[in-house]
């Protein structure tokens, strides 16, 4: 697989404020990152640099084997921001040929790209008479005119409906096959566990994990298993997997287990009027707090139908 | 450090990169005035108000002579300046103000056009803009048959204007890089109103106090009206032109200085 980008031991600071200390990354053609952390972990430096817009001060940074701060590299890059701030008195046909002449694509690339992201119907509508979605599918449009190596992706989704986002990632979904690599930055972390091959964890500037999003959430192996019940806590302690067991003032038992289809086999043959279970799973937003240090959200909710399921 | 560059850079002097820019250049340009077309409420300011205040003044005092020519052939010029000033310090400055805010500087910043490009194209776009607003006050001081003026004397005229009022479309861009919209707005009238009155640009400087006549040769207001009307005379108002060249100097370091500031 051709690296389309490579990062390497980049350091940044902003004064004393260090923004990225070390950080690695490479993406192959086809491949799609997600860079993921909270507010303040260096995901948009990194951006920055990657996309020209900062001249990354330590290490090393080449998209498609050039320095992107140079305008023939970004030839290689198409580019979607959360807000584009299109002028909204030019035509959506206007704004992509434009994005293609900036570009240095061939004249005859306008029609085919708004074809693949469905505007040929409203090439002559101007920006300002769009919806949400539209106006992302335009932004989508300008990215990929100039066929892109790597497409780097700033929160595209941001402000989408469900069905909007979907229809994103599928038109995306081609371009992927034809080899372009993506970077993506979001906060819709179920998003990014649906698209992304791999997962990059920023916090405080480094990354502190890098691996496919089931193998970030296969690092939180413990499930936490609470129900109202006459269940002994003393017997709990003895099911295979447990962590640790406690009761909560509410008489309600709060079970730490590696194992929780085993206890909560174990909890209903030996109590089954047993009430209210839950079984608290760690999802890839669990993972991501966990690993850049900011576990501060609850956790995501089984019901029992789920359970069951 | 970074890394080996792989491609030339799109600015290099082989011919089909000077044609890309160009087309880059002319996209740029008709980009920027489509946008303005469109939404001619942001004409007011920039060319409703100094036509309008052009066809006022030339009705009321236009047919007056001063022994030489009519009142209306020489505001031609001043008023002239005050519309040209109006054109190049308001439009490219709020511009880069509301692309900025909007996002849309920095999608062209990622894109693989050099900045400076779009930076030029914003102020050669002021140029027809700059064009039209002369041609209605031609149009208007030629109705009411106050117009004295040889074709040549008039391109030269235009010309003048034109040319000598860019630089104020990089003191606009400077400001533009600093401000929000409304800020730049509001600091560029603050700006653009005071210098014209104290240059002469709406009345004579010599109904106007003397400490105003003393401050107005500092002023780049000044001396474009005055190298317009210069023009007028069949000199070439050499002096002018300096002045307006030093001014250009100036406004650019201003604009590179914010430009980078705002990085």
């Amino acid at each position: 697989m051709d690296t389309v980008l490579k990062v390497a031991a980049v350091h940044h600071r902003y004064g004393s404020t260090v923004a990225l200390d070390s950080v690695d990354l490479q993406l192959g053609a086809g491949e799609c990152v997600a860079l993921l952390g909270p507010n303040g972990a260096g995901k948009t430096t990194l951006v920055d640099i990657v996309t020209g817009l900062r001249r990354c001060q330590q290490g090393t940074v080449a998209v498609t084997g050039g320095d992107p701060v140079r305008a023939a590299t970004r030839r290689a890059l198409g580019v979607v921001q959360q807000h584009s701030g299109v002028p909204r008195a030019l035509q959506v046909e206007e704004v992509v040929r434009g994005a293609a002449i900036r570009a240095g694509a061939p004249r005859g690339a306008v029609g085919p790209v708004l074809a693949e992201v469905g505007l040929t119907q409203l090439a002559r509508r101007r920006v300002t008479l769009l919806s949400g979605g539209q106006q992302q599918r335009l932004q989508l449009a300008m990215a990929l005119v100039n066929d892109p190596s790597l497409l780097v992706l700033d929160e595209p989704t941001t402000g989408l409906d469900a069905a909007a986002r979907r229809d994103f990632w599928e038109r995306l979904a081609a371009r992927r096959d034809r080899g372009a690599g993506v970077l993506l930055t979001t906060h819709q972390l179920d998003e990014a566990a649906a698209v992304a091959d791999r997962v990059v964890v920023l916090a405080h500037g480094r990354v502190v994990a890098a691996d496919t999003p089931a193998g970030l959430v296969a690092r939180l192996p413990d499930r936490v298993v609470s129900a109202r019940t006459g269940y002994a806590p003393a017997d709990a302690i003895t099911i295979d997997g447990t962590v640790a067991v406690r009761q909560d003032a509410d008489g309600r038992l709060v079970v730490t287990t590696t194992q929780p289809e085993t206890l909560v086999r174990a909890l209903l043959a030996a109590d089954p009027e047993l009430d209210d279970l839950r079984i608290e799973s760690a999802g890839l937003e669990q993972a991501v707090l966990a690993l850049s240090g900011q576990l501060t959200a609850p956790p995501q909710e089984m019901t029992m139908m789920e359970v069951a399921r | 450090m970074t890394a080996p560059i792989a491609e030339p850079e799109a600015r290099t002097t082989t011919g089909g990169t000077d044609w890309r820019t160009r087309r880059v250049l002319r996209n740029e340009v008709t980009e920027e005035l489509r946008a303005v077309l469109r939404e001619p409420t942001t004409l007011f300011f920039s060319a409703a108000m100094p036509v309008g205040f052009f066809a006022l003044f030339v009705g009321l005092w236009g047919a007056e002579t001063d022994g030489v020519t009519t009142v209306g052939t020489a505001m031609l010029a001043t008023f002239g300046a005050f519309g040209v000033v109006g054109v190049c310090l308001l439009t490219p400055g709020i511009g880069i103000a509301e692309d900025r805010e909007r996002g849309w500087l920095r999608v062209k910043r990622v894109s693989a056009t050099p900045l400076p490009i779009t930076l030029a194209a914003k102020v050669f776009a002021a140029v027809p803009h700059a064009c039209a607003v002369l041609l209605a006050m031609t149009a208007i001081s030629a109705v009411t048959g106050t117009l004295h003026l040889d074709t040549v004397s008039w391109i030269r005229l235009v010309a003048a204007l034109v040319v000598g009022g860019l630089p104020f479309a990089l003191l606009g861009i400077a400001v533009g890089f600093l401000a929000s919209p409304n800020g730049a707005t509001a600091v560029l009238m603050a700006v653009f109103i005071p210098s014209a009155v104290a240059s002469g640009l709406w009345m004579p400087l010599e109904m106007l106090p003397a400490g105003v006549q003393q401050v107005a040769p500092w002023l780049p207001t000044y001396h474009l009206a005055q190298l317009a009307l210069a023009q007028m005379d069949g000199r070439l108002g050499l002096e002018h032109a300096a002045a307006l060249l030093a001014f250009a100097a100036l406004a650019a370091g201003a604009a590179t200085v914010a430009y980078r500031h705002a990085r």
